[in-house]
């Protein structure tokens, strides 16, 4: 193994970190503003996949572009499931029973609509990117994840203009923060939350039809990656917006890395693993051990 | 709360009754000659039924959603198996299932009960994938082709179904006597207000410790049982996701927090099962999701809530209300009647 593989395997990282970030940040949002983990997050990200698949064929437009095209489609059907379901449930500081089995219906509702749409057999968008490399100082960069990586850094980059320089954006914030001081403030909480939805179903879709370039999928595809994301948030803390980034490194990186040494039999079971080294050692996410760490310095 | 822990109201002499009636025939089944497949169909129920009270409790009574029961279902079915074939009698390797059942709940809840917020749902999640996996890879269990159990003797389904009774009877009485008691008292307690909870001087970790075990070693031992009867077990079968939404459903369906809802989910979900696999095998998991959505929005305390609210209508009045399930506190704030 010679330092040159490492040095390929660190880029690869990387470059999932990008997409896992995306994925993950739709979850934080809504679980910031709603206090619901969003258990349809695999459905949406199958559709999103569906959605990118159904563009090239059908009307032939490049599947990265309708994976941006996938941003407002799934931002209005985020909001629609708002209106006629998310809203009717009630909401606590913790997520309350009726709305984790209310969302996970809706990901039964999902998954088996999509067998019934689109059959079980495995599918994948081929373009003239997918198998394209180009090569740097002996690093093989697959060039669909570089763009792939693009466009999910740039969404995050919008997300981030978006949270701090409007004044939903701030809304946002503030009842992520403290929910209670921000309806005292004069948030409507209703039309911020059926926003929020919105855009975390939003980035859920534009991570599924991204991550259709990379792998292949069937009504089954993105469970593995909620799996994930649930990691990814809860190494993030949760609530905070940076700790999302970082959690999604980690993960990327013992992920990539762990194919070293773990059998591939067992590569799945892995996020889990972490997932419980993660409650054990660091309940409050990085976001909480920095704090921790400040407070004593 | 009408009735204190313990008392003896008319209500509750009318249950005890019910209950003991109710026990009564079903011993009486096989004795009457009915087919195969009927006995075949009540057998499957009753451990429905078991699994399905033993989510209420943690589900229903502590209010913690868990989407891993098909774990427990699977180590009871497993450690039954692997002990039956390794010599042991039966019923000790059933309970030896409901045994390591309860041992593998508290690594679940350990690391997750501690916290607030909602790392035990989501680690569930987790769990149950990380389990069928391993259990798909390893050796000792047969992996993915699956376990064969080993049994001595002629095959008597009459034995499998008083086992099957007997674990439901079980679960049954438990949950009664955990309802009926101060800790079901300070478990509901932890599902209305945590920190209330705890300062009355409940210890909300201890209890949810308890009641998760308590709940895993029912499901242990239903899942011990089924691997007796079926002597052919797989990780894709008893470890399976779709276990765990089975599991969840049942007293979603029935009415969260009764005695009497789980026990109908059940039986409902028995035998709509067993027209779905025959006639749609495929959509029998959109039903349930359907399902699961349309009683969160309209019926949050399922058909028990159902029944409640038409004997209020049928009454007249506003009748008070003494079955405490989860609809009172938990109704949509618009989507209701």
């Amino acid at each position: 193994m010679g330092l040159d593989d490492l040095l390929n395997l660190f880029v690869a990282a990387i470059l999932l970190a990008g997409i896992y970030t995306t994925m993950s940040i739709g979850m934080t949002v809504i679980y910031g503003v709603m206090k619901m983990v969003n258990l349809a997050h695999a459905g949406f990200m199958m559709l999103g996949a569906y959605f990118a698949l159904e563009m090239s064929e059908r009307l032939h437009i490049d599947p990265l572009v309708s994976s941006v095209l996938a941003v407002p489609v799934f931002f209005l059907l985020g909001v629609a499931t708002h209106r006629s379901m998310v809203r009717f449930v009630p909401v606590a500081d913790e997520p309350t029973l009726p709305s984790l089995l209310l969302l996970f219906g809706l990901w039964l509702v999902l998954q088996n609509v999509g067998y019934g749409v689109w059959g079980a057999d495995d599918r994948s968008i081929f373009s003239a990117l997918t198998m394209a490399t180009f090569q740097f100082k002996g690093i093989v960069v697959p060039v669909i994840r570089l763009i792939v990586f693009g466009i999910a850094l740039l969404s995050l980059v919008a997300l981030h203009l978006f949270l701090h320089h409007t004044w939903f954006g701030r809304s946002v914030r503030a009842l992520t923060q403290n929910r209670e001081a921000g309806q005292l403030a004069g948030i409507d909480t209703g039309r911020t939350a059926m926003l929020t939805f919105g855009l975390g179903i939003a980035f859920t879709g534009l991570a599924g039809a991204l991550l259709a370039n990379l792998y292949s999928f069937t009504p089954e595809f993105g469970s593995s990656f909620m799996l994930r994301s649930f990691v990814i948030t809860v190494l993030g803390g949760l609530e905070s917006f940076s700790g999302v980034a970082i959690g999604a490194v980690i993960v990327a990186l013992i992920e990539t890395f762990s194919i070293l040494v773990v059998p591939a039999s067992y590569q799945h079971a892995i996020s889990f693993i972490l997932l419980v080294v993660a409650l054990l050692v660091l309940p409050g996410g990085i976001e909480g051990l920095l704090q921790r760490w400040r407070r004593l310095g | 709360m009408t009735a204190a822990p313990g008392s003896r109201t008319p209500t509750s002499r009318t249950a005890y009754a019910v209950a003991a009636l109710a026990l009564l025939a079903f011993l009486a089944v096989p004795l009457v000659g009915i087919t195969n497949n009927a006995i075949r169909l009540l057998l499957t129920t009753f451990l429905w039924v078991t699994t399905s009270l033993a989510w209420n409790l943690l589900g229903g009574v502590t209010g913690q959603v868990s989407f891993g029961f098909a774990v427990f279902y699977g180590l009871g079915a497993y450690t039954a198996g692997l002990s039956i074939n390794g010599g042991v009698n039966p019923y000790a390797a059933i309970a030896a299932g409901g045994a390591v059942a309860a041992f593998g709940s508290l690594l679940i809840g350990l690391p997750t009960f501690r916290l607030r917020g909602p790392y035990f749902a989501i680690a569930t999640i987790g769990v149950n994938e990380a389990v069928r996996i391993v259990m798909s890879n390893l050796e000792i269990t047969g992996g993915a082709s699956g376990l064969r159990l080993l049994q001595a003797g002629r095959f008597s389904q009459a034995e499998h179904y008083y086992a099957a009774l007997g674990v439901a009877a079980l679960a049954f009485l438990v949950s009664w006597r955990v309802m009926h008691s101060t800790f079901g008292l300070a478990l509901r307690a932890i599902r209305e207000d945590q920190d209330a909870a705890a300062d009355v001087g409940v210890h909300p970790f201890r209890c949810k410790l308890a009641v998760h075990a308590l709940a895993a070693c029912l499901t242990g031992l239903a899942g011990g049982v089924f691997a007796h009867y079926s002597a052919y077990i797989h990780p894709d079968g008893v470890f399976a996701f779709a276990t765990s939404t089975s599991i969840l459903l049942m007293p979603v369906i029935g009415g969260l927090g009764t005695l009497s809802g789980p026990v109908i989910g059940a039986a409902v979900y028995s035998i709509v099962q067993e027209e779905m696999v025959v006639n749609f095998p495929q959509f029998h998991l959109l039903l349930y999701g359907a399902l699961l959505i349309l009683i969160m929005l309209f019926e949050p305390g399922g058909l028990a809530g159902l029944w409640r609210r038409l004997a209020r209508r049928l009454r007249g009045r506003n009748a008070a209300d003494p079955g405490a399930g989860i609809a009172a506190q938990q109704q949509p704030t618009g989507g209701g009647s």
